[in-house]
């Protein structure tokens, strides 16, 4: 009986240090792979801040979004839809040419500055020509 | 006719130079609060906005708090919900003016100038006195802008847990660049 126990305390043990280390450890969430929480038309996100950008950045904050909208200015590390919404990219930008896109990313805040919706570990899910 | 054509281009290239602001979208500010031979305490903002107006020298910079990535997962998560409270308080921002901002001044070489401002992060809001910072002018036109800060984690209302204490630095560094391109 004293033998089950010691197995039993040494799962125990082998169990809390497995999680706790996957907890200290743990990984960056994967913004790309994550299921979107909005699916949205830039148009209408837009819109949704210029009412009151307040409630608006408070229910967007921290959530991934996927934003369908018109690539207004793009460089190499981002992608502005409808001239409002700035796309900070994952990685260095591919496309060629200024085109309808489907972009999912982080949504970091609304600049009051410059009027603009950031998100951030942006990933192109689709482009429509 | 030839009167009229040349005040018209007078008074478009004056509107022109009357209005020169410069612009970033994907400025960089990191803060480091790390202790020696503890683990690295550090983040980078990549999606800072600033802008600057070059007639009078006023300036004016927007941080998204949850813009700012740390190499450990958990310890961006602590940061967020923990320090910096960031769903409470999204943004940090920075108004100021640098004195005797003059933009003929900038050839080429780096000058170091001092500016006045305030800070606000985390609801609370500390004016900065004679700070420096350092311009330069690319040839492309653009400004460079950099400099350091130190704050301390006190002056936000930023309460560090007694465990933590030995592992975070009372007095944390503001490091940022610019490059701002004209408007």
């Amino acid at each position: 009986m004293k033998r089950n126990k010691i197995y039993i305390i040494l799962l125990v043990v082998i169990l809390a240090a497995y999680f706790g280390y996957n907890y200290i450890y743990q990984e960056h969430r994967d913004i790309s792979a994550e299921t979107a929480d909005y699916t949205i038309n830039a148009s209408d996100f837009i819109a949704e801040f210029i009412n009151d950008s307040e409630t608006a950045q408070t229910k967007y904050l921290n959530k991934t979004i996927v934003i369908h909208g018109d690539i207004t200015a793009q460089t190499d590390n981002s992608i502005t839809l409808n001239t409002s919404i700035f796309c900070s990219l994952l990685e260095p930008n591919t496309i060629s040419q200024d085109t309808i896109v489907s972009m999912k990313g982080r949504c970091i805040g609304y600049d009051d500055l410059l009027e603009e919706i950031k998100l951030d570990q942006c990933t192109l899910t689709k482009i429509n020509q | 006719m030839k009167h009229l054509v040349l005040t018209f281009l007078l008074l478009i290239t004056l509107n022109i130079t009357a209005q020169s602001k410069y612009i970033t979208k994907t400025g960089s500010v990191i803060f480091e609060a790390s202790v020696p031979s503890f683990e690295e305490v550090k983040a980078t903002n990549k999606n800072t906005t600033a802008i600057i107006n070059a007639e009078n020298g006023e300036f004016a910079a927007l941080v998204l708090v949850k813009g700012f990535r740390f190499k450990n997962a958990l310890m961006e998560e602590h940061f967020n919900e923990n320090y910096a409270d960031s769903d409470d308080y999204p943004k940090a921002t920075f108004k100021g003016k640098v004195t005797d901002f003059s933009i003929e001044d900038l050839n080429g070489s780096k000058k170091n100038k001092q500016y006045n401002g305030t800070i606000t992060f985390h609801g609370k809001t500390k004016s900065l006195n004679n700070e420096v910072l350092s311009i330069s002018k690319n040839a492309d036109g653009s400004l460079n802008i950099s400099g350091k800060l130190k704050l301390n984690v006190a002056d936000f209302d930023i309460e560090i847990p007694k465990i933590v204490s030995n592992k975070l630095s009372r007095e944390v560094d503001v490091i940022f660049e610019f490059v701002l391109t004209k408007k």
